[in-house]
């Protein structure tokens, strides 16, 4: 079957390399921006992605796992003793100041435990043992602490609230939404560096035993923790990016990227193929005047819509993969899932076709006897 | 009877044998149309009837603004008239845009004067595409453009686009796409009005053979005095009215 579609549309080349360009321009736009925010949010959770902690207790209202706030640490004893709960520990998660080398001091972010290997806290270990933390002023740093501490070897001393450590290790993707490197230490000697948290815990986390639901579990702590709050590993999570997403004003900022992306995308689509439509009115009246309906004609329309689309979000899509090894070395994690971008893809579809369809009056109203007019 | 001026003259009763005649392709009768310009009605068409018979070519000829486009695209089905009677291929015309459409899909063949041809469509697309709105697929259709391409000489013009054609091979692709598919009736507007004179003639000729060989019912809407040539009948069109074309 002959394609009148593409063939007017490579016909008039320069015509559908700005069609094309419009919508790759919008695909780009739309998968690398929502890409880093989503990447972004990814440092707001990936502690309480990875730990294996079924069921987070909290203080009340705690917005998020880097602004945490304390409770007392014998509530994790009512905790233990609840149906279901395998094991229930304390977790301190703190910001405190750290000393560099160079005499500057910067915040970082405290994970104190005190059985690291039992919540998979850190995942990632590059060099050192976290089991060793316990056995004196010993931590293991981040190595995204690197871009703002500055180079650290195993064996360097770092001062924490005026308290010497030694750094015994390494670990990788440990991160914080505030970008403030992550640090791990011993529960106690976390809990003994200041005073807020003396005796007291920011976290309990919580591994259900196996049959055992976690939400049926979260819901029985509720009933023993009545001033704490309690969520699910999803819950929390939902709640850590929500604050972010929400408070920070990033949500309606990524909303307003893509809006405009969807936007530049329909005015370059719905513009060149109106354009188009208008030039090839005596065409359309040709084909309505051989036998062709409206439909053939909104058809011709659709699939030039189509191929920009798909040709559009090809080049959008290999342009934003393109770029994330160079966002890489800036440190930025462009983090687009099969998912997004197959809703990416849909809605690209869909724009130009709506585009398209801005010019389905223009051409519905096309009278085939134009073409006997000279 | 004089056979150039056979149609104006013809009676209530030649107008009934020509509707009993079996070999009949095309008829209106009493056709009238009326627009509405604001508060204004125009009567662009006073009661036409005309026959038009398989393999017959008429010449419809006729001042500007006589009504004969008017005329042209109520036989094309592209215009319904305000009152009157159309039959195509023994059928009768009536119903809504899809049933106009259906007939104009599958029993005329329109050439343009300015060709109409898609400038992306090579020759033999451009026929096949036509027969792609009718309905045809495949290689059925490919095989189709490329018989009725031959037919009218262009066989070894298929992969041209229209821009690489001179006006008479344009004109002559027009002429192919319209016998696509075998519709029973040819209508012709001014086709030779942007071709030289003898290009002009072989175009004439080729659908005076076309119409005889394919056996189509042909009606010439033309200026151009050559036509009368090939016409086995021509009718004068004035002021709406079927009139004598020697008064032109």
């Amino acid at each position: 079957m002959v394609s009148l579609a593409r063939k007017n549309l490579l016909h008039d080349r320069l015509r559908f390399v700005i069609t094309v360009a419009g919508v790759a321009f919008a695909v780009t736009l739309v998968l690398v921006q929502v890409g880093l925010f989503l990447g972004l949010l990814g440092k707001a959770t990936v502690t309480i992605e990875n730990s294996s902690a079924d069921i987070w207790v909290t203080s009340r209202e705690t917005p998020n796992v880097d602004f945490a706030h304390s409770f007392p640490e014998t509530t994790v004893l009512r905790v233990r003793g609840v149906a279901g709960v395998e094991k229930a520990d304390n977790a301190i998660v703190q910001f405190m100041n750290i000393m560099l080398p160079s005499g500057a001091e910067e915040g970082c972010l405290v994970y104190g435990l005190e059985d690291f290997s039992a919540w998979n806290l850190p995942w990632d270990v590059e060099s050192g043992d976290p089991t060793e933390l316990r056995r004196g002023d010993f931590i293991l740093m981040d190595r995204s602490a690197e871009r703002r501490f500055g180079p650290f070897e195993v064996g360097d001393y770092r001062e924490i609230l005026g308290h010497r450590f030694r750094i015994i290790g390494a670990t990788r993707g440990a991160a914080s939404f505030t970008t403030a490197p992550v640090v791990f230490m011993d529960f106690r000697r976390a809990q003994g560096l200041q005073q807020t948290v003396h005796n007291r815990t920011s976290y309990i986390l919580v591994r259900v035993a196996p049959g055992h639901d976690a939400a049926q579990v979260a819901e029985r702590i509720r009933a023993v923790t009545p001033y704490n709050d309690v969520y699910t590993r999803a819950e929390w999570a939902a709640r850590s990016r929500n604050y972010w997403v929400v408070s920070t004003g990033l949500g309606m900022n990524m909303g307003i990227t893509v809006f405009l992306g969807i936007l530049v995308g329909i005015v370059v689509v719905a513009q060149t193929l109106y354009t188009s439509a208008v030039e090839h009115v005596k065409e359309f009246g040709t084909v309505k005047a051989i036998g062709g309906s409206n439909w053939d004609i909104y058809r011709i329309l659709g699939e030039q819509a189509l191929i920009a689309a798909v040709v559009g979000y090809a080049i959008g899509a290999a342009m934003s993969f393109g770029m994330r090894p160079l966002l890489a070395q800036l440190h930025l994690n462009v983090l687009v899932s099969p998912q997004f971008a197959a809703t990416v893809f849909a809605g690209t579809v869909l724009m130009c076709l709506g585009a398209a369809m801005l010019s389905f009056k223009r051409v519905a109203g096309i009278d085939p006897a134009l073409v006997f007019r000279a | 009877m004089n056979a150039m001026l056979a149609p104006f003259c013809c009676d209530r009763e030649e107008r009934e044998r020509d509707a009993l005649s079996p070999r009949e392709v095309l008829a209106v009768e009493d056709v009238r149309k009326t627009f509405e310009e604001g508060s204004q009605k125009v009567e662009v068409l006073r009661g036409v009837s005309l026959a038009v018979d398989q393999g017959e070519v008429v010449a419809l000829e006729g001042p500007s603004g006589s009504g004969k486009t008017t005329l042209l695209s109520i036989m094309g089905c592209i215009l319904t008239p305000s009152a009157g009677r159309i039959r195509i291929a023994g059928r009768e015309v009536s119903g809504d845009e899809a049933a106009l459409r259906d007939v104009r899909k599958r029993s005329i063949g329109f050439v343009f004067q300015q060709y109409n041809l898609f400038p992306a469509l090579t020759a033999q697309e451009n026929v096949e595409y036509a027969l792609n709105v009718k309905g045809a697929r495949g290689r059925g259709a490919a095989a189709e453009a490329a018989r009725v391409l031959d037919l009218v000489g262009l066989g070894d013009r298929r992969r041209f686009l229209p821009r690489d054609l001179s006006g008479g091979q344009k004109q002559r692709v027009a002429i192919a796409r319209a016998l696509a598919g075998s519709p029973e009736v040819l209508l012709a507007d001014e086709p030779t009005a942007n071709l030289d004179t003898a290009v002009g003639t072989q175009i004439l000729e080729l659908f005076q053979k076309l119409a005889k060989d394919e056996n189509k019912g042909l009606v010439i809407v033309t200026h151009d005095p050559k036509v009368r040539n090939v016409a086995d009948r021509v009718v004068g069109i004035r002021d709406g009215r079927l009139s004598d074309p020697t008064e032109h």
